[in-house]
């Protein structure tokens, strides 16, 4: 498969904004700056890059309660996410939607959702919108090992390959549904020998590696834009936090964080840049720099932005039925 | 005491060539269904312990427990207490261990990565190999039972071994001048520029072949190889061919479905005395047996070697036969009284 070099520094830049990002939600969220829950990606950071790396703007992707990575590789805005998880007026939702809830049409974002297992079928949805206007655009789904005991699991698989909509189904196995390691929740070890059950090509890759990543979604999207259908990607990972913030993590093993730790997807794509002489220590330190930028300029923008007036609560909901409710 | 060892590779069947290639899924369950019918084949003749390699699917203790549940475990199972990690390491290290255990044979399940795994620590154990997927030259297709009663007529130290195998050869791949890995059926120099998803699937990527045999019914790139020019596992020869570069084109199955047209120059032998330099021009990989491994940028020396060091593999159907001509089969009387007062029991 052939890359360029500017790609694979982009891949690196998308790497480190997900991860400064996630890194000033954590302290902010110990700050509490942040309301109500956020479900970090630390250490997920190259599912999300290299699956997206693969993407037109007018893809779509579906997400998770974990998606701050998802939408910022696919391009979403660094203010507006942080005024959001800041729940400020100028965030993706107004500030009334919180972490797990943003989206941007724009970019093809179908939004983040804390429903576990919710994504699976409105990436049917994308996929049959796609088939139905003739287009080569594709949807990537992104979903949990957990999600994938879920019955939309199979409802999401089930029409995608009856139909053979144009759908990449990327599972992110960090090895547990909350505090439920992947050995008490499902009697399998590899989630993409499900794939089977639904006719579909089924494949395993080093979720670490946004090499391997990218390879097999490129392969699955460039199938998908062909009509040939929809694939399952399952990408073998590891959420360096807790489910969420907070979360003291006790179910862990000792030495297991440790020893997914020596697998950070960051630092092994950093070596493998400078190794082949793609990317100078300088151009790390600037990207590194212009990254931090950036995130200080994201937590301004919300720091500076209003708390939404108590009079818009109201406001970008199903007013119809709101009106209706409060009349009777 | 006689004593086999198992070791069954959980990662193997799902990689991309699901994707890429028409290659089929082996899931984890029915690597625990063909490890029991190898204990059930092994402990019918004879085999007391059977040594498992630990797995992040725990396929050793599920086997023990399945066989414990339906009461038809009769010889001991020991899954080797080590540090996991998950990865190809895990085999190299189980193998290690079975081999110091002085097990009378090993079997593998896996593809040929599986093997160069335990290629890398095995010398002196008997190899039998079997194969969960459709891209395999080193390991065969081969019902687990049978493949059970085969180790089991290795591991009785019955027979000489000298009639039921022989040692392989391996590419071994130096790097200024330092052995750097083997591969026991291909090495392949790609323009992929980097390990990635492992897999090697794409022609025009290729630019050489190494080969230690070389056959037309074989599957991946030693076929391509074969095609031209048929080289035995006896034989004390290998072979490279150039890719790309102006040969004539052949028809050739480098994947499970995949029979492409190959520009492929005439096969060069490899000796066991000679030696192959290539210095890198450019970045790449080396893919071993089908799997990118070695990440090279430009101006990187490396030689390539055939030699015969690779394990001593088992020829399964031919110690089935050396087992048979010598009466292995023959149940022993006490077994047959047994089996007649259970029946007049009922």
């Amino acid at each position: 498969m052939k890359i360029s070099n500017e790609q694979l520094k982009e891949m690196y830049l998308t790497m480190l904004k997900i991860r400064k990002f996630e890194t000033r939600a954590m302290d902010k969220f110990a700050e509490g700056k942040i309301p109500g829950f956020v479900h970090l990606y630390l250490g997920e950071e190259a599912v999300a890059t290299g699956a997206c790396a693969n993407l037109r703007k007018d893809d779509y992707i579906t997400s998770t309660h974990r998606g701050h990575g998802h939408i910022i590789a696919k391009g979403g805005e660094l203010n507006y996410m942080m005024a959001e998880l800041f729940g400020k007026e100028d965030g993706y939702c107004r500030g009334k939607g919180g972490s797990m809830h943003i989206a941007d049409a724009s970019k093809g974002i179908l939004g983040a959702n804390g429903i576990v297992g919710a994504g699976h079928n409105i990436a049917a949805g994308a996929g049959l919108a796609i088939q139905y206007k003739g287009t080569d655009q594709v949807c990537v789904c992104f979903f949990g090992d957990a999600s994938t005991n879920q019955s939309t699991f199979h409802e999401g698989l089930n029409l995608a390959s009856i139909w053979k909509l144009p759908v990449v189904f990327v599972c992110e196995n960090n090895g547990y549904g909350i505090s439920v390691s992947q050995a008490r929740h499902q009697a399998i070890t590899d989630v993409s020998v499900r794939a089977t059950a639904y006719n579909m090509p089924g494949v395993t890759v080093d979720g670490n590696d946004v090499f391997a990543v990218y390879e097999a979604v490129g392969e699955a999207v460039a199938r998908a834009r062909k009509g040939q259908g929809p694939t399952l990607i399952e990408c073998k990972t590891y959420r360096f936090r807790g489910h969420f913030e907070g979360d003291p993590t006790v179910y862990r093993p000792s030495g297991e964080l440790e020893a997914w730790l020596k697998k950070d997807p960051i630092p092994r794509m950093e070596n493998y840049l400078k190794e082949n002489n793609v990317i100078t220590e300088e151009e790390i330190k600037k990207m590194n720099a212009d990254v931090d930028k950036m995130i200080d300029d994201a937590n301004a923008f919300a720091d500076n932005s209003k708390v939404p007036a108590l009079e818009s609560a109201l406001e970008d909901v199903y007013t119809d039925i709101v009106e209706e409710g409060r009349i009777r | 005491m006689t004593s086999i060892g198992i070791v069954a590779n959980p990662a193997s069947g799902k990689d991309i060539r699901r994707l890429v290639s028409h290659a089929t899924v082996i899931d984890n369950n029915e690597k625990i269904n063909i490890v029991e019918r190898i204990v059930l084949g092994a402990q019918s003749l004879g085999v007391d312990k059977v040594y498992i390699m630990p797995d992040s699917y725990n396929i050793g203790y599920r086997v023990l427990d399945k066989l414990k549940l339906c009461e038809e475990l009769k010889c001991e199972i020991e899954v080797i207490e080590m540090m996991r990690t998950d990865s190809m390491d895990d085999t190299v290290s189980a193998a290690k261990y079975m081999e110091k255990t002085k097990v009378g044979c090993i079997v593998t399940l896996g593809g040929d990565g599986t093997n160069r795994a335990v290629a890398k620590s095995v010398k002196s154990t008997p190899l039998i190999t079997i194969s969960t997927g459709t891209n395999n030259v080193y390991p065969v297709m081969l019902e687990g039972t049978v493949v059970g009663m085969a180790a089991a007529a290795v591991a009785s130290g019955k027979f000489d071994v000298r009639l039921f195998t022989a040692r392989d050869k391996v590419i071994e791949i130096y790097k200024n001048d330092e052995l750097k890995d083997i591969a026991l059926i291909d090495a392949v120099i790609s323009k992929d520029v980097f390990v990635g998803s492992k897999a090697i699937w794409d022609m025009e990527t290729i630019e050489k072949i190494f080969v230690t045999r070389s056959h037309p019914a074989s599957i991946g790139f030693s076929a391509v190889v074969g095609c031209k020019t048929i080289i035995y596992a006896h034989d004390d020869f290998g072979a490279f061919v150039d890719i790309n570069n102006g040969g004539s084109f052949i028809t050739a199955p480098i994947a499970a479905g995949i029979v492409d047209k190959i520009s492929a120059g005439d096969p060069e032998i490899l000796g066991f005395s000679d030696e192959y330099e290539y210095v890198t021009k450019n970045r790449g990989t080396i893919a071993l047996d089908g799997e990118r491994e070695i990440e090279f940028s430009d101006n990187q020396r490396f030689v390539f070697k055939i030699r015969r060091n690779g394990p001593l593999h088992v020829n399964a159907v031919r110690a089935l036969e050396t087992a048979q001509k010598n009466g292995f089969f023959i149940a022993n009387n006490s077994d047959v009284s047994e089996l007649f007062q259970d029946n007049i029991g009922r």
